[in-house]
């Protein structure tokens, strides 16, 4: 039976994956998505969805694995938004030369210069040149019909293109709306297995996809084929809206959805959820008998040419609104397109509005302004940017307001969670570096909660994968300069920017043996995101992502032994630290900074981070929980200085690992035996480093 | 017209500055300076770097306090109590 239930747009997305059957989930949390990856992992944790969960390291693999998964015989669900689908550019442009028939949800958000989480068209427009089928919806029950609909079109043999679904990050992905949830059976009738005709796979087919370049000849052939395809798309898309209008009684209009627009005089052309506020101020308008009316553009490509010029025909003025700029032509992207289609026919106006760029509301207000400003026929100016004053900060204590706060490198007022330990070790880094040092931040929890100006030294937000690549050519620039010997060039890196996306431009840094100082302060998940698995959370750890449910009991996997995979890279200095061993960490600190000081080469710390909010304690335990950490060896203490490998801190006998897990909510649901297994981990790697501490030299430092 | 200087937003947009987050408070330290030994344990481990030392014993400035109770956690002589912090 189908039924009703008040969601998320990200759930809805999610219960349309569910509906459809997807076989093979490739993701990686980025906000606002990120609940769509949260609700899909607890859907296969409960065995309400048999599909494979693949929790990347990144974007650019999330869609490799999905390509790799389409074009070998899988129906294929992604997501992402903002950098998260710029990062993955190189994958996306790939998708359509293998015919891959693949669905992604973009809930979009901003990307690029100025770093904002609010939502705009930014992230989409460079991708919408690259062959996939791009729908703007605008409700979140739209966003579930489509997903299904999507499907049926993208695994269509006269289409087989993938497709992006946009949605407004927060005006839909998380905002609650009444959505209809139709029943499996009917779903399943409507939308069959995929059964792809030419799947990579040996023993099926002899048919393989030509991953050769053809000759440059056939080029230009080929990009005409597939306007050919997308010719044929437009007509698939109506064929399926209508079969899916017979079957669930709700259609959208098929490529484009007309508001009033019979007899309008003035229009606007919209796409995406700022069109239900447009519509409202087409009916305030309808009211006083202004002749207004709406085009809602929903498949942005294939481009609806002749449905614009088709309904747009009688009307004497329109108004573009676009989310995003091309910057450069003072235009934006969607006002460039349709006015290049409408050129040539009859002579109207056309104008461009540029508003709710990084999240900004675009009223029902400004689109009253904007029919006046249709109304008014002008002719000397094309573009209107409708800007909202740039908002004063709000009142904050500075430095001169509290006691010896002009000299404090770290200050009070931070936007981290009530028991957060990263302001601790943050304050015994500076207080051992000084002031001389210059911090590359790949996003992370602590990006957002310095991040209103708590930091008295200089900090930068780089992109998550670059956080080592950022700080080398800081490093560089002050080597060449020669005040290398002066200033220090640190990365202050989740696990996240140090495991999983950051781990390759880390280790290139580390090969080359940048003089750097790589710390990373680890609390074992995705805390920025709200508690996602990366490769540092710990066997049996409860994450959004892996959730305990019928099938998942927590995380099924090890996590990856980072200190010693640094130490591969035979760079000078590598240590452990945990906060609740102040003078230890401040030792390392200080060897770290010598090592980088003295140009030695790269010294990489590793801070552990107990998170109250992530492993579920109490705030006020976050030491007592770092010092089990220590004392149970689940955090051994240990620093390797050129090869020789020292353990630090030796309890004269470990802790039971039961006393750490026992008080975190995130290992609740283990068992005796798992524990006895970790148990068992524990004492063979604490006895390994004892090994090792014997040696002279580890064996791989030569 | 002479050129004018961008104020486009480039680098170094903050100035030093820590909010109000006292208010996000519903646990509130209290000190029992009897008790205390003066070991500034809880001063090193403050997330928020509202402790200051002072020859009484520590200060909280209960404008950053966000109330997590770390410091009563690990106060050695517990003279520190976390008690319930009710405001209109």
């Amino acid at each position: 039976m189908s039924y009703y239930d008040v969601m998320t747009g990200n759930k809805a997305i999610a219960c349309g994956v569910k509906l459809a059957r997807v076989k093979v989930i490739p993701i990686y949390p980025i906000t606002p998505q990120t609940s769509i990856s949260e609700y899909l992992a607890e859907f296969i944790a409960n065995g309400e969805l048999d599909a494979e969960y693949v929790h990347t390291e990144g974007e650019h693999s999330a869609m490799a694995v999905a390509i790799g998964a389409s074009i070998s015989g899988s129906r294929v669900f992604t997501s992402t938004s903002s950098q998260g689908l710029a990062y993955m550019h190189e994958c996306v442009a790939q998708a359509p030369g293998f015919r891959a028939p693949i669905v992604m949800a973009v809930a979009n958000r901003r990307v690029g210069s100025i770093w904002s989480l609010g939502s705009d068209y930014t992230d989409v427009m460079p991708e919408t040149n690259l062959g996939w089928i791009v729908y703007f919806v605008e409700s979140n029950q739209e966003a579930l019909d489509t997903l299904i609909q999507l499907y049926r079109i993208a695994e269509d043999s006269r289409v087989l293109l993938p497709s992006m679904l946009n949605m407004d990050g927060f005006y839909l992905s998380f905002s609650y709306e009444r959505v209809n949830v139709p029943d499996q059976e009917t779903v399943d009738n409507f939308l069959p297995e995929y059964r792809p005709k030419y799947a990579v796979n040996p023993l099926i087919s002899k048919v393989y996809p030509n991953v050769f370049p053809p000759p440059p000849e056939g080029l230009t052939a080929y990009s005409r084929m597939y306007e050919e395809l997308f010719e044929q798309a437009k007509k698939v898309i109506y064929e399926i809206e209508n079969e899916f209008y017979n079957v669930f009684g709700r259609k959208y209009g098929g490529l484009v959805e007309c508001y009033q627009l019979d007899d309008a005089e003035y229009a606007l052309i919209t796409v995406g959820s700022m069109s239900t506020a447009a519509k409202r101020a087409v009916d305030r308008l309808r009211l006083e008998g202004f002749k207004a009316g709406l085009l809602r553009i929903r498949v942005y490509r294939p481009l609806p040419l002749n449905k614009l010029r088709k309904y747009l025909d009688n009307v004497k003025c329109i108004g573009i609104v676009d989310r995003s700029v091309n910057h450069g032509t003072n235009r934006g992207p969607i006002f460039c397109d349709t006015k290049a289609t409408l050129y040539g026919g009859s002579e109207k106006k056309i104008y461009n509005f540029i508003s709710g760029l990084g999240g900004e509301d675009i009223s029902i207000e400004d689109f009253l302004n904007m029919f006046k400003i249709l109304a008014k026929e002008d002719t000397s100016c094309e573009v209107y940017y409708f800007e909202h004053p740039i908002p004063k900060q709000d009142k904050r204590i500075t430095p001169s307001e509290i006691p010896d706060g002009e000299k404090r490198l770290i200050f009070s007022g931070g936007e981290g969670c009530p028991g957060c330990t990263i302001p601790i070790l943050m304050r015994y880094t500076l207080e051992t570096l000084g002031q001389n040092v210059v911090f590359s931040f790949p996003p992370h929890c602590a990006g957002i909660s310095f991040s209103c100006g708590v930091l008295n030294v200089p900090y930068y937000i780089a992109n998550f994968a670059a956080g080592a690549a950022y700080a080398t050519g800081t490093y560089r620039t002050y080597k060449i300069k020669k005040v290398a010997d002066k200033i220090i060039s640190a990365v202050w890196a989740g696990d996240g920017g140090t495991y999983d996306i950051g781990f390759q431009s880390l280790s290139a840094a580390a090969e080359r043996n940048e003089s750097i100082l790589f710390i990373c302060y680890d609390n074992e998940a995705y805390m920025n995101t709200g508690v996602q698995r990366s490769g540092a959370t710990p066997y049996g750890a409860y994450t959004t992502t892996t959730p305990v449910g019928k099938i998942w009991k927590g995380k099924g996997e090890r996590r990856k032994d980072m200190p010693l995979i640094m130490s591969m890279h035979r760079i000078p200095y590598i240590a452990t630290g945990a906060p609740s061993h102040t003078n230890d960490v401040k030792v390392k600190i200080g060897k770290a900074k010598d090592t980088v000081l003295n140009q030695r080469g790269l010294a990489y710390l590793h801070l552990l981070k107990p998170c109250p909010t992530g492993w579920f304690f109490e705030t006020s335990k976050s030491i007592e929980v770092s010092r089990l950490a220590v004392l149970t060896g689940m955090w051994p203490l240990y620093e390797i200085e050129y090869g020789k490998l020292r353990v630090t801190y030796k309890p004269s006998k470990l802790k039971p690992v039961k006393d750490y897990l026992s008080i975190q909510g995130r290992y609740k649901h283990l068992t005796d035996k798992e524990i006895d297994m970790i148990q068992n981990d524990v004492n063979k790697y604490w006895n390994m480093l004892l090994e090792l501490e014997k040696l002279e030299k580890l064996p791989w430092y030569l | 017209m002479a050129e004018k200087e961008s104020k486009a937003f480039v680098l170094g947009g903050l100035n030093v500055g820590g909010w109000y987050v006292g208010d996000w408070r519903t646990q509130k330290p209290i000190i029992d300076y009897g008790k205390c030994v003066k070991c500034w344990i809880c001063e090193n481990f403050c997330p928020e770097i509202a402790i200051t030392k002072s020859e009484n014993g520590p200060q909280i400035d209960l404008r950053f306090c966000k109330g997590c109770g770390i410091c009563a956690n690990e106060c050695p002589v517990k003279a520190i109590e976390m008690v319930e912090e009710f405001r209109r």
